[in-house]
Formats: C-alpha cells, sequence, structure tokens
C-alpha cells in the first residue's frame, strides 16, 4: 500500500505517477454514480482517481483562429470570406477568426463558419478570398487561393464560450412554428427541446470548480486542449457556469467537431468536450455522483421574444432524457439537441486514454472565479413596446350587418375592425378594402369576408418585432391580444410610423 | 404489415381500382397517406405482409404501378446521434435506443406529406426520398 491512500487526499502528481506506472483508476461519470450507488462514496473514493466527463453539443460562441502565412507581394487583408463566408481580420495581416455563427453569403443558414472548421479539420481544400487597400509595405489589394490545413502555420480552436454548466428546456406558446437556437418548435407546447449532457457534464461534477481552471488539460474535439479561463457569461452564482477553451485543430477529428445548420436561426459548431475530475477529496467523489434526477432546470416560453421569458416550471434531466415532459399538465414529447451518445463516448474516450498513459492530468494555475456575476445590457436608448403605442380597437359581432360594420368604419375613422365573440376572444379581423371588396362583389354575408386567420401581438412585444410581422405577412395592422387570449386594442402600421417620425 | 405505394396515371385514377381490389380479394388496408389529382398520384397503403404478392398483382393487373417505397434516407455519417427530429415525429418513428442512438423506423414513417423532421436536423442528415413522379415511363 502507499502512503497516499492512507491519507485522505490525492494529488494530481500522485495521478499522474499512477498513470505513468499503468495503476490509475479511472471510471466515466455515469459509472460513478452507479459505483456510489451500490458500493457508497467512501469505497468509492478510495477505488476511483479520476472521472471522466464528457458533452457534445452545438457551441455557437466557438471559432478557430488561422495564420494562412504571407503572400508575395504580400497583402494586409482588411476582409476576407472562406467558401463565401466572411471570416474576421483582427490582426495585422494575416491572421483570420472564423466564427461559427458566420453564414455563407450564398447558402445562408446552411453553411458558416462551423462548417469551414468542419471541412478544414476533415482535410478539405478550401476557397480563399480577400481584399485590402494597399500600403507601401503590403501593396497586394487582392487574393484568391485555395488552402488545406497542412497550408496553415496555426490553425486553433478559440472558444470564448463553451460547455455551458447546464441549460433550459425550451417550448413555444405561440399560434406558430418557431425556429430558434433551441430548434424548431411546434405551436401550443405541442414539443419541447433541451441541451446538455446533465450529469456527464463537465462543469456540473465540478460546481465549484476545485480542480478545472486556467491550465486544465482537456479533451476537446478528439484531441488534447486547454481551458484558458471562464467563458464569456460565466455566471457561477446561478449555476451557468462557461469555460474559454484552446485546441489545436490540426489534431481534432470530424467525429468530434463538426458544423451544425439551425433552419431560419443560423449555423453554429458542434463541439465535442470532455474533462477529467481528479478525485482529489472525498467532497469531489461525492460531487461527481451527482444523478440526472437531482440536476434541474426550467422550462421556457421562447415563444415570448424578451430576454426574460416566461417560466413554465422545473423539470430534471433524468426526465428529459426520459424524451417525455409535463407542460401545462400534457405530456409531450422533448428533444435533446445536443448527442447524449457522443458525450458518453467522450468520457469513455478520455477514460481510455488515461488508463492507456497518453493523458495526463495538469494542475491549474489559476482558479475559475466562483462568485462572478453577469449583467444584462447597459441600453442607453429606451426601445419602445406594443404597449406604449396600441390603442382601442373597435370591433364588431360576426353576425353583424355588413352596413353597420361599414358606418363604425366611418364614425371612428379607422381603417381595420376586429371580430369578437361574447367573451372578448377574436374570430377574425376585416378592413374598409373588405367591405369595398364584398360590395364589388355582391357579397353580403359578414362572415364571407373577413379574415380568419389573424396574426396577433401582445402588448410586451417590441415595436421591431411587430413591425417585422406586419412586414412578412404583408398587413397593415394586429389586434393586441392579453395572456387570456383577450383583444384589448389594436396596433397599425401607421402608429408605428408615426412614432419613428417623432 | 407492411407498406406499397400505389401509382395511379392520367388514365386510371378515375377508376375506382383501390375499392375494386379490396372487394375482390376481401383483404382490408389502411391508407396511410394519398395525394391524388386529376392527372393521376400516389397512395401509400399499408397490407398485411402475408398478402402483399396477392395484393401486388391485383393492382398490377388493373394497370396501377406498384412499388416498395423508400420515403426517407438518413445519413448515419453525418447524425449526430443528437434527437432534434424525435419530438416533432407524428407517428413516432424517430426513437432513442440504449445507448442514445437514434435510430428511425422506415416502415412508420409515412414521408413527404409531413417530412417534420429535415429542416430541424442540425446535421442536415434527413432527405425526403422523392417518387419522381414526373420522370416515370
Amino acid at each position: 500500500m502507499d502512503s497516499s491512500k492512507k491519507s485522505n487526499i490525492r494529488t494530481i502528481s500522485e495521478i499522474n505517477q499512477k498513470i505513468k506506472s499503468g495503476d490509475v483508476q479511472v471510471v466515466t461519470a455515469e459509472e460513478m454514480k452507479k459505483l456510489v450507488e451500490s458500493s457508497g462514496v467512501e469505497v468509492a473514493y478510495k477505488q476511483v482517481d479520476v472521472v471522466t466527463t464528457g458533452t457534445f453539443g452545438a457551441m455557437c460562441s466557438s471559432g478557430a483562429i488561422i495564420n494562412i502565412g504571407h503572400s508575395d507581394p504580400p497583402i494586409k487583408i482588411q476582409r476576407a470570406w472562406i467558401n463565401d463566408v466572411e471570416v474576421s481580420h483582427p490582426g495585422a495581416a494575416v491572421d483570420l477568426y472564423i466564427g461559427a455563427t458566420m453564414m455563407s453569403e450564398t447558402q445562408p443558414y446552411e453553411y458558416g463558419g462551423g462548417h469551414v472548421i468542419e471541412d478544414l479539420i476533415a482535410g478539405k481544400e478550401v476557397e480563399v478570398r480577400a481584399t485590402a487597400y494597399g500600403t507601401d509595405c503590403y501593396p497586394r489589394t487582392k487574393l484568391d487561393t485555395t488552402i488545406t490545413k497542412d497550408d496553415l502555420n496555426q490553425f486553433f480552436l478559440l472558444n470564448f464560450r463553451n460547455c455551458y454548466q447546464r441549460y433550459v428546456c425550451a417550448t413555444n406558446s405561440r399560434d406558430e412554428v418557431i425556429y430558434t437556437y433551441m430548434g424548431k418548435l411546434l405551436p401550443k407546447f405541442r414539443n419541447a427541446t433541451y441541451s446538455g449532457a446533465g450529469c456527464l457534464n463537465p462543469l456540473m461534477n465540478d460546481p465549484n470548480y476545485e480542480t478545472i481552471g486556467i491550465g486544465t488539460r482537456i479533451f476537446l474535439g478528439g484531441a488534447q486542449g486547454y481551458v484558458i479561463g471562464e467563458g464569456t457569461q460565466h455566471d457561477p452564482s446561478n449555476r451557468f457556469g462557461t469555460l474559454m477553451v484552446r485546441g489545436d485543430c490540426k489534431q481534432m477529428s470530424p467525429e468530434f467537431i463538426g458544423g451544425g445548420a439551425f433552419t431560419k436561426y443560423g449555423t453554429s459548431l458542434y463541439v465535442g468536450m470532455g474533462i477529467p475530475i481528479p478525485l482529489l477529496n472525498i467532497g469531489l467523489a461525492k460531487k461527481t455522483a451527482l444523478r440526472d434526477d437531482e440536476i434541474l432546470t426550467d422550462i421556457v416560453d421562447y415563444g415570448v421574444p424578451r430576454r426574460s421569458r416566461p417560466k413554465l416550471g422545473k423539470v430534471s434531466y433524468a426526465t428529459l432524457k426520459s424524451g417525455e415532459v409535463t407542460i401545462n399538465d400534457r405530456k409531450i414529447k422533448v428533444s435533446s439537441l445536443s448527442s447524449l451518445k457522443k458525450a458518453k463516448k467522450i468520457s469513455e474516450k478520455l477514460k481510455s486514454w488515461i488508463e492507456n498513459g497518453t493523458f495526463f492530468l495538469s494542475a491549474p494555475a489559476e482558479s475559475l472565479p466562483t462568485d462572478s456575476v453577469c449583467n444584462v445590457m447597459r441600453q442607453s436608448k429606451e426601445i419602445a413596446f406594443v404597449s406604449s403605442v396600441f390603442h382601442e380597437a373597435v370591433t364588431c359581432r360576426v353576425d353583424e350587418e355588413i352596413k353597420a360594420v361599414a358606418q363604425r368604419i366611418i364614425s371612428k375613422s379607422v381603417n381595420h375592425v376586429i371580430v369578437t365573440d361574447k367573451l372578448g376572444e377574436i374570430k377574425g379581423i376585416v378592413t374598409s378594402w373588405d367591405l369595398t371588396r364584398a360590395i364589388a362583389e355582391g357579397k353580403s354575408r359578414l362572415a364571407d369576408v373577413i379574415t380568419k386567420r389573424v396574426f396577433t401581438t401582445r402588448p410586451e412585444e417590441t415595436l421591431e418585432e411587430a413591425s417585422r410581422k406586419m412586414a412578412q405577412h404583408h398587413i397593415s395592422a394586429l389586434p393586441v391580444l392579453d395572456h387570456e387570449k383577450k383583444v384589448v386594442g389594436l396596433i397599425t402600421s401607421e402608429d408605428i410610423s408615426k412614432l419613428r417620425g417623432r | 404489415m407492411d407498406r406499397i405505394l400505389l401509382r395511379f396515371s392520367e388514365e386510371n385514377v378515375e377508376e375506382p381500382i383501390t375499392s375494386q381490389v379490396i372487394l375482390e380479394l376481401g383483404i382490408p388496408m389502411r391508407i396511410v397517406t394519398a395525394t391524388v389529382n386529376s392527372l393521376g398520384g400516389d397512395i401509400l397503403v399499408e397490407v398485411p405482409a402475408v398478402h402483399v404478392e396477392k395484393i401486388v398483382k391485383a393492382f398490377k393487373a388493373k394497370g396501377v404501378i406498384v412499388k416498395f417505397p423508400k420515403l426517407i434516407e438518413v445519413d448515419c455519417d453525418k447524425c449526430y446521434d443528437c434527437g432534434a427530429c424525435y419530438a416533432l415525429c407524428p407517428v413516432d418513428a424517430i426513437s432513442y435506443e440504449e445507448d442514445y442512438s437514434v435510430v428511425f423506423d422506415e416502415k412508420t414513417c409515412i414521408g413527404s406529406p409531413c417530412g417534420l423532421c429535415v429542416d430541424a436536423c442540425p446535421a442536415r442528415a434527413i432527405k425526403l426520398v422523392e417518387q419522381n413522379r414526373n420522370n416515370r415511363k
């Protein structure tokens, strides 16, 4: 027996010694839960040195920095595109940052920066175009060439926000399908989506970042990478921690990193990441035993396009992984947007690397903050909402005479009349144009003239969103409904342009 | 149950062929989807597996083109096994296996009248198989 087994703590260098000698004991986070359940935390702590975690999901705040080398004559790139995806040029002459969410100018939404990174990693040839203003030392103004990863001096994944500790479960209250970064959400809560690996998630297994910090060696995209700090929007007090990471793309594999396309939302990068948690003390053994039913997240209505979206309840990752959640007393199917299969595979792969002695643990040079807060934007110009503009609506019932409605249009001098039922719920809309057409076509029943499928808005929607809806559907007004779907008013394109003209 | 796709032409689309076959053979069929107009059309039917041969023969004898359709194609190399498609499927043709693999039951999928999963796939691994109605000989 060596001395470390007798004492109550382990050190990273002791574990690395065991990796070298082939004596290290590694389990995946999933195996750890089972071991603790069957043998208890003390036995598990004695037996296990390292717990491996994994996650594979769309991580939009990702990208790669590349250096393409100097051309002859040299160019100081001002704007550049790879496979028609604009890439940014943040540095001196020939360094480019490929942002995962930048979209192709010829195939928007289908191909983007994430796909460029994937194609380069897969060894494919990509087309680089660039323009410049030309200087005495960098005279060239245009560039057009094809390259592969072998032609790049550096090709590093440099992701500024990855690996959310957990994420929300999304659903949609609206009457229409919406396409979001949480996927396709059917109308009236007919489906839900979630993201994250739950009990396999790296940060969930070390929630106080006792072992994860700057310099922690990790599995990244199929190769060894590093944590280089906390990610942007890192919010540890709400258990929404994030990481900033770096890895050598030239060593990565398309099996564990690749582009993603979200219809009507944009492109992204699926990133595979795994972090080894060294069990330095028994507390960490307890933490890595955390089960899916103990990790809760909010069910959020993405039908409301505001920063604070309404929360509809809480749900555990165990329920989410079962494929069914209950919303408003109804059971609906819930989809995972990240891959649980790949997350598991990553935790197993990392385990085998450590067991084979090809992956050693590193002690962080600095810990991640555990008390920082994530603030909202300071908006120096107030933005306007429907609630500040809409006015009372003129209404009618579906069984009224066309003439009576026409008279109301004249006496109230409006163009739109909303058709409601006894309870104040919307049944349709009729415009002065509809009535003109009714006369021209000899129609006498109001029911034959009204538009029954009506696009609506809510007081808390922004004016921008309301005018986008009107433009999209080629209409000039939207009835305003409250949360009980009762008509509370009307907003017209005229109201909006008056406000803009002020 | 097996699925067969019945293709009607402009010449025979007005004949009550499906009913005739059902009456003649006395075998029930379930119509899964139907896209028919005066120029012809496709009807996807589900029939008892033991009677498939008999039914196919009867339709062919009446001039109907019969196919065993592949309605959807999933590129397993592209698929991330996320399951973004799973909750959208109205006929429960998509499920998770024990190891979280995402699997398609091609026999349950109803194909092109639906297609809800296609644009929800972030890996763009799902394609509806066009039945090439306009290219037939």
